[in-house]
Parts: C-alpha cells; sequence; structure tokens
C-alpha cells in the first residue's frame, strides 16, 4: 500500500509542479497583456485587454470539473491521448494561467499611479516600467497569489482522477470511496492537509521575506 | 553663474483636454532662479509643471530646457533631457521593496546598471539631505518628512539641472517644511539646481522663492520679484492670495459691521502697508500731529521677506473726506501704501477696542 501511496503522491506532485509551473509562464504573459493594453495603461490597446478579460472570465466560471472534459480533444491533440497524468496536466496548466493571470494582473495593478509616474518622468521605457517598477512593487502579492493558486490546483488535481489521471485524489475515490478502505481514505487526506500546509507555510514565508 | 543663462524658455504654450487648461503661456525661467508658482485650485498649476517633465505634452508651443528643445523632439531625445530633470511630487512615491539609499540610486541604476560612482553619489546626497545612518532603512521606517528627503536626493541623482516640485510640503508640517526648503535653498546655491515649485502656502513662497510667477484660469497674470509680488500686487487672484499672508484680517463679526459707503458720523478704517524705508519713520506720530486726528491702531503686523522689513496696520480715523484724502496722498508721498476698507458707525465703533 506504501508503494500505492507513494506512486500517487509523485504524480500529484507532477501535476501541480508542472502545471504550476507552465501556468505561471502564460499567466505571466497574458497579466502583462492585461495590464499593458488597458486603456489607462502603457500601451492602450483597449480591444487587446477586454478582448482578453471576457475570455478569461468566460473560462474561469466553468467548473473545472467540465473544463476537463471540454478540453479532451485538444487534449488528444496535444498529448496524444486524453487519459494519464500528463492528459490531465493540460487542463491544470490551462486552469492554473486562468487564475494566475488575473492575480498578477491585480497584482501588478497596484502599483500607485504615482510611482509610474515617477518612472515615466526619469524617462524610463515602458518595459523598465513593468519590470524595475511595476513587477518589482508586486512580487510579495505575487507570491501570495501563487500560493493560493497552488493549493487550488491541488484541489483541481484531485478531480483528474476522472480521465484516469491518478494521484491522490484518484487514489482516494478508487481505493478509499469506492472499495471502502477507510483508513487509506484518512491517511490519504491527512497527506493532503500537510501538503497544503507545507505550500502555506512556505508561500507566507517567500511572503514575509519579500516585503519590507 | 553665467548671466542670463536660461533654464527654460516657454513659448506659446497651450494644453487643451476638451477644453484648454492653458493658454498662451510664455516664460522664461534664468539659470539657478528659484521661481515660484502660485494660483487658485485648478488654474492649472499641476499641468504646466507635467508639460514641464514631460508627463504630458503640450497642445500647442514648445518648450526649450538648457538650450535643447523639448516638445515635438523624439521619444529618445525628450527621454535624454528628462534624466537632467528632478521631480519631487505631492506624494512621496518610494518604491517600498528598496532601501532608502537603493531608493536615491534607482534613477541612474535604471538606465546604467551598477557602479560605484552612483553608490557614493546617493550616499552624498543622501547625508546632505540629512539621512544619515537611514541608508539601509525601508520606506516603512522612515517618517513622511524624511520619506520626502529620500524623494529629493533621489530627485537629484545624475547631473541634475532642473528641480520641479509640486506641492510636495503639503503632508508635512510647517516646521518639517521649513527644513526642507532650506535645504533646497542650499542646494540651489551649490549646486546651481534651478527650482520650480509649486504651492499653496504663501508663507513657503516668502521663504524659498525669488521670483513668483501668478497663474490663473490657464494664463501666467503676474509675474514679478518677490518683494514686489507680496509688497505690490497688481492682480486680484495675487492680492488675494497674499491678503492671508501679509494681513491679519479683521475678525470675521466686525467686518460685518463694516459699511461700504460713509455714514453721518463714522470712522474710517483704513489699512496701511510699510516697506522697509518707511518702517522706520514715525509716521503715525507725524500723521497725528499734522492732521491733528486722533488715530486709533486695531490690528498690526510686521513681517519680513527675505531681507526686507514690512509692516500693515489697521487704523481707524474719524471720518472727513478732506482731511482723509489729504491723510492718503502724504501717505503715498511716504512710500506706504494705504487702502480704505469701509466705515463703522461712530456708535459703539471704538468700544471694541478698549
Ligand atoms: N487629465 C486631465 N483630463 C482632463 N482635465 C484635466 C486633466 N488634468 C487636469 N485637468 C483639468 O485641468 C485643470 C487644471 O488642473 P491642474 O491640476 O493643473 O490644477 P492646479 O492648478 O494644479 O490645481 P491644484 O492647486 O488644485 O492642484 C482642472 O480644471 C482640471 O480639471
Ligand atoms: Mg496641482
Amino acid at each position: 500500500m506504501e508503494q500505492l501511496v507513494l506512486h500517487s503522491f509523485l504524480e500529484t506532485l507532477f501535476m501541480v509542479t508542472a502545471s504550476m509551473f507552465f501556468g505561471t509562464a502564460i499567466g505571466i504573459f497574458l497579466a502583462f497583456l492585461l495590464v499593458l493594453t488597458k486603456p489607462s495603461g502603457l500601451w492602450p490597446k483597449p480591444w487587446i485587454s477586454q478582448s482578453l478579460g471576457v475570455f478569461l472570465n468566460a473560462f474561469r466560471s466553468i467548473p473545472f470539473i467540465i473544463l476537463i472534459i471540454l478540453m479532451i480533444p485538444f487534449t488528444r491533440f496535444w498529448v496524444g491521448t486524453s487519459i494519464g497524468t500528463a492528459a490531465a496536466t493540460l487542463p491544470l496548466t490551462f486552469a492554473a494561467s486562468l487564475l494566475i493571470a488575473r492575480i498578477i494582473e491585480d497584482a501588478l495593478n497596484t502599483t500607485s499611479k504615482g510611482l509610474i509616474e515617477v518612472g515615466k518622468a526619469l524617462g524610463a521605457s515602458n518595459l523598465q516600467i513593468i519590470f524595475k517598477i511595476q513587477l518589482r512593487e508586486a512580487l510579495p502579492l505575487i507570491v501570495s497569489g501563487l500560493t493560493t493558486v497552488s493549493i487550488n490546483i491541488i484541489g483541481f488535481s484531485a478531480m483528474a482522477g476522472t480521465v484516469g489521471g491518478g494521484g491522490l485524489g484518484d487514489l482516494a475515490i478508487r481505493y478509499g470511496y469506492q472499495r471502502y478502505d477507510f483508513t487509506l481514505l484518512v491517511l490519504i487526506v491527512i497527506i493532503l492537509i500537510i501538503i497544503v500546509q507545507c505550500v502555506q507555510m512556505t508561500g507566507n514565508f517567500l511572503e514575509a521575506k519579500l516585503k519590507k | 553663474m553665467e548671466p542670463h543663462f536660461l533654464s527654460i524658455i516657454i513659448k506659446n504654450l497651450g494644453k487643451s483636454y476638451n477644453v484648454a487648461i492653458l493658454k498662451d503661456i510664455n516664460l522664461e525661467v534664468p539659470q539657478n532662479q528659484i521661481l515660484g508658482i502660485i494660483g487658485k485650485s485648478g488654474a492649472g498649476k499641476s499641468t504646466l509643471l507635467r508639460c514641464l517633465n514631460g508627463l504630458e505634452q503640450p497642445t500647442t508651443g514648445t518648450i526649450t530646457i538648457d538650450n535643447q528643445l523639448f516638445t515635438g523632439v523624439s521619444d529618445k531625445e525628450r527621454r535624454r533631457i528628462q534624466h537632467k530633470i528632478g521631480n519631487v511630487f505631492q506624494s512621496v512615491n518610494l518604491l517600498s521593496r528598496l532601501t532608502a539609499l537603493e531608493n536615491v540610486m534607482f534613477p541612474l541604476k535604471l538606465f546604467k546598471g551598477n557602479s560605484k560612482d552612483i553608490h557614493s553619489q546617493a550616499l552624498k546626497l543622501l547625508h546632505l539631505v540629512g539621512l544619515n545612518g537611514k541608508e539601509n532603512a525601508y520606506p516603512s521606517q522612515l517618517s513622511g518628512g524624511q520619506a520626502q528627503r529620500v524623494a529629493i536626493a533621489r530627485a537629484l541623482m545624475g547631473d541634475v539641472s532642473l528641480l520641479l516640485c509640486d506641492e510636495f510640503t503639503s503632508a508635512l508640517d510647517f516646521e518639517t517644511s521649513l527644513e526642507i526648503l532650506e535645504l533646497l535653498r542650499d542646494l540651489n546655491k551649490r549646486l546651481g539646481v534651478t527650482i520650480i515649485l509649486i504651492t499653496h502656502d504663501m508663507a513657503i513662497v516668502r521663504e524659498i522663492c525669488d521670483e513668483v510667477c501668478v497663474l490663473e484660469a490657464g494664463q501666467i497674470v503676474e509675474k514679478n520679484d518677490i518683494t514686489s509680488i507680496l509688497l505690490h500686487p497688481q492682480h486680484t487672484v495675487t492680492k488675494s492670495l497674499i491678503r492671508h499672508l501679509i494681513t491679519k484680517d479683521l475678525p470675521h463679526h466686525l467686518q460685518e459691521k463694516l459699511n461700504k459707503t460713509p455714514t453721518d458720523k463714522c470712522f474710517a478704517l483704513l489699512r496701511l502697508f510699510f516697506s522697509s524705508k518707511a518702517a522706520g519713520d514715525p509716521i503715525i506720530a507725524s500723521i497725528v500731529k499734522t492732521y491733528d486726528v486722533p488715530i486709533n491702531i486695531l490690528l498690526g503686523s510686521l513681517d519680513h521677506i527675505r531681507e526686507t522689513a514690512f509692516g500693515s496696520l489697521i487704523v481707524s480715523i474719524p471720518f472727513e473726506l478732506e482731511k482723509i484724502t489729504n491723510i492718503m496722498k502724504d501717505l503715498d508721498q511716504r512710500s506706504v501704501s494705504a487702502e480704505i476698507l469701509g466705515y463703522f458707525p461712530q456708535s459703539g465703533g471704538h468700544s471694541w477696542n478698549s
């Protein structure tokens, strides 16, 4: 049984890390696009920011379980199969990027107009303002946001069992719930709680370090 | 200081959003000068300053800074000139995750990366603004005044030749403001920085400015050296702005009793301005003697603008048309400007004064 739990744990770890990694990369890109192109942004292109905003909201309002099913054709195309851990990572990455895009956008937007004008009056370029002022100021907020998203994604990854994605959630449903192995169920719940706690504590620690 | 070297030349500058905010501004600021811009709220002071620091593009007209055209030029050219301009804004706007020293270094780090010179200049400026020992403090650990000093040091990084300040003292108490102004004057003398300063506070203008320019509804309505502005304001806006500074006004309940026209038996209330020349002479005594009138002093204050002493008095004189006319002429010859504030009925006219 230990073998089984360890294996599932590693699968969860893989799904969460991979989707957070790619999700953050895509999320940062989308967030920058949103912040730059908003009407009051440094590169105002309202049609981009507005259509992107509508797109993000539309997909964020779809329950994750439905998203997995909707994405099956894409998953098949990209991963070659719609079943398995790798296949589950695709919808997870997609969900993570949507959440992260909004969180980073909000964090970047908290930079005061005055601070941005300090940069402009210094003759800084748009990229310098985004990277050296906005991103720098927003870092603690971004870290705390990423912590929250990680925890969400851990939860989502449990649903990945639906597409045979494996992981701890999948194990809990198949062995704990369907085969009435109550001990295993409790064990998995405890492991999940510990993981979430660890993520939260690491996040809090980093945030405190970054905040002055 | 090179004579007649102009730091800023503004020609026919106009700025409109939907309506015209600035109209046909013409202004020349010599190098090394401290120019104050005053005016009522909404007059366009900040807009003018934002045209000067490149945050806004003027709709019409040109700005020349240190003999280089600043308007209608490429982004690259504008940025190059912006490097010579320091800005101190009303809100302090430090980067919260950088120390005081790092904040001061920020402008140059943005463009040149790391270097020893940047570090030593920043350190020197921090000490100049009196923040020894606070180099490694974060903005959250600084008081408002200290943070504003960091912002001033930051504004002076690089080879800044022009410093633009928009109401940066309004969040500070007067004592701290004075200290910072002292510092600015010192920097102006030592580094030869031209300073343009917007403020609502005439006491600050009096402390620091060489010249004052009055903005009203987007136009310059008056511009003169500080002494002339304070002693002989021409425009009504200037007069109303400086009245609070120089003169103590009559208490409100007395002002209400004032009549606009003389009645049968009444006192005339006069406001007299003295400049330093006249302040030494026994003017009141000699008027009393010459015209044989009892002059009653109701309010008075003595003040200083830079090195010039001046005073203002509010006095009451029993009203006789001929006498008052002569007294005013006489005062005028002694370079005391007099103005009739109004008339008090004689009954009870003096009772509040004893
Ligand atoms: N971005 C803008 N869009 C439209 N109107 C503006 C804008 N900025 C300023 N204005 C208008 O321009 C006028 C002058 O504003 P400005 O901020 O220059 O006044 P000010 O003299 O600095 O006033 P205060 O003493 O209150 O700071 C105001 O009527 C204001 O509403
Ligand atoms: Mg203003």
